[in-house]
């Protein structure tokens, strides 16, 4: 067999659309899982794309990452946030440790590979890149044969697909997802490697955008809607771009297909500042007239205990005495009062009154280590059914309308993981894999020794 | 600004490098030599080669925002 792997990434497709009735029509994954090793993937905590494919790709859990999301505290300041690139990322890589022992990678849309770094191979960095007029590429010059590659614009992303134009995202998506497999196509036909990444951002976006038009349990379902069968086509188109693909490939090499996390409908709102709000635990200066965004000069902050960050979970944030500038929760009384509040958060009911299930984390329970600065407390609110809404001024707690725009799908914890051509794994389905548990195997699968600090350990055959 | 500086290295040391690299994937001695550098010092790098620019940095966070991954 040999001894060079292709991995597919796919950000954010989710195992019951995968593995569901779909699947006799996805002749290339039925064929991959027939031969392979198959199941759920069990993502981060948060599953989100940063910092879940950036665990997966060093086996460090976000806490020993120092990255807990897109963005992070970089001191206890109340608007001291960094947006994370690769430079706060300390952790090696598969590819890393690939490159010490001369081992050639290619990686194309890994996200928080940018700024590119030199490795012994080839990198083009992905969507956190701010644009495609800075160097996106390793090395830089890569950048010219990409887009004569695709014909002339590569799309490292969409720009945005909470929009109305669904025609347009949609075209938009394809167009992408086509450039990208293109790419990767002439990468592994006219390059050297061993190892061999990329990752495709179009589900993710398919199922923000196109959610509540397929999925016949959505509140916003109407019946015979034109996008009825938009996922459900590109699932199958997926599945077509993954076969070509294959078909560049000898028989004989090991193929992964991955993704991050997985998705589910999104029930609505919960605007976890208003809930704040109501409890006394936060106190504007002045409460505005209509929704916007909770920025720090609005908070009344000797008069504040907790405020939160919105997007497909929460995060907390404890304004704590020496240790926020204003702080007035007593330190001794810290960890009485963040366990006080999870239990509060996790009674917040629906707006029919019935519970959600809604899950609250402290950061040194779920983390080895937590370096930087982790939230107080990370909330799944109803275990991701609903997202979380940070904006203020709605004199209510659920929303049923995104605060920024249509969106209609929240991440689930179970993405997908399809190991076919593997020496030893063998086949068969239904398997549970944990996302710590990827580096190592792919190391374990070029014989390279597994470092200590890797969380995870190789998969084996049960 | 220009953030880099040179350094000098023994030219027979340079030239094994260069021999080294020879159909690998660095791009030249000089990336090699910070790839090195890097992995051996697991570099944390400073507040000024992490950031962004004001001008990226507004783009960045509305792109995140058009995402859905920031409000």
């Amino acid at each position: 067999m040999s001894n060079r792997l292709v991995v597919i990434g796919l950000d954010c497709v989710t195992p019951q659309l995968l593995y569901g009735d779909w699947l006799e029509e996805m002749p290339h994954i039925r064929r991959l899982m027939s031969g392979g090793y198959s199941g759920n993937l069990i993502s981060t905590i948060p599953p989100i794309t940063v910092p879940a494919w950036m665990s997966m790709m060093t086996s460090h859990d976000p806490g020993m990452l120092g990255c807990y999301g897109f963005r992070n505290r970089k001191s206890y300041e109340y608007e001291d946030l960094y947006i994370t690139n690769s430079n706060h990322i300390e952790a090696k890589t598969v590819w890393n440790h690939l490159s010490r022992h001369r081992l050639r990678s290619i990686l194309l849309g890994v996200p928080l590979t940018y700024p590119p770094k030199p490795l012994n191979g080839i990198l083009v960095s992905s969507f956190l890149a701010p644009g495609k007029d800075v160097d996106f590429t390793y090395p830089p010059e890569y950048k010219a044969t990409l887009e004569e590659v695709v014909g002339g614009d590569y799309i490292i992303d969409v720009k945005n697909f909470r929009t109305t134009h669904k025609e347009r995202l949609r075209d938009q998506i394809y167009a992408m997802t086509e450039r990208r497999f293109k790419a990767y196509r002439h990468m592994l036909t006219t390059e050297d490697w061993d190892f061999a990444m990329m990752v495709e951002m179009g589900p993710d976006r398919i199922h923000h955008g196109f959610w509540r038009y397929g999925d016949s349990e959505h509140r916003l379902y109407e019946q015979g809607n034109p996008y009825q069968d938009v996922i459900h086509d590109y699932y199958l188109y997926l599945d077509q771009e993954i076969g070509r693909t294959l078909e560049t490939l000898p028989d004989d090499v090991s193929v992964i297909v991955v993704s991050d996390h997985g998705a589910k409908g999104m029930k609505g709102g919960i605007c976890i500042n208003e809930f704040l709000i109501k409890n006394d635990f936060l106190k504007l200066k002045s409460y505005p007239k209509e929704p916007t965004r909770l920025r720090p000069h609005m908070i009344d902050w000797p008069k504040t205990k907790v405020w939160g960050e919105g997007g497909y979970y929460a995060r907390m944030f404890m304004n704590v005495e020496d240790r926020e500038p204003q702080g007035t929760i007593p330190s001794r009384e810290y960890d009485s009062f963040r366990r006080d509040l999870k239990q509060m958060i996790q009674s917040i009911p629906d707006s029919h009154g019935e519970p959600i299930g809604t899950k609250v984390f402290l950061p040194e329970e779920v983390y080895r280590k937590c370096k930087n600065i982790p939230p107080d407390l990370i909330v799944y609110l109803g275990d991701l059914d609903w997202r979380s809404a940070g904006t203020v001024g709605h004199r209510k707690i659920h929303i049923f309308e995104n605060d920024t725009g249509p969106d209609d799908a929240n991440h689930a914890q179970e993405g997908i993981f399809i190991w076919h051509n593997h020496p030893k794994l063998g086949t068969g389905g239904d398997n549970k894999v944990s996302i710590y548990d990827v580096a190592p195997s792919i190391l374990d699968f070029y014989s390279i020794p597994i470092p200590d600090e890797m969380v995870g350990t190789p998969l084996h055959h049960a | 600004m220009n953030d880099k500086v040179t350094i000098k290295i023994p030219r027979r040391l340079y030239a094994k490098i260069q021999q080294l690299i020879t159909d690998s994937g660095f791009n030249s001695a000089t990336d090699f030599i910070v790839y090195v550098l890097r992995d051996v010092l697991s570099e944390k790098p400073d507040d000024s080669s992490s950031e962004f620019s004001a001008e990226e940095l507004k783009a960045l966070k509305q792109k995140l925002r058009n995402l859905g991954y920031l409000d």
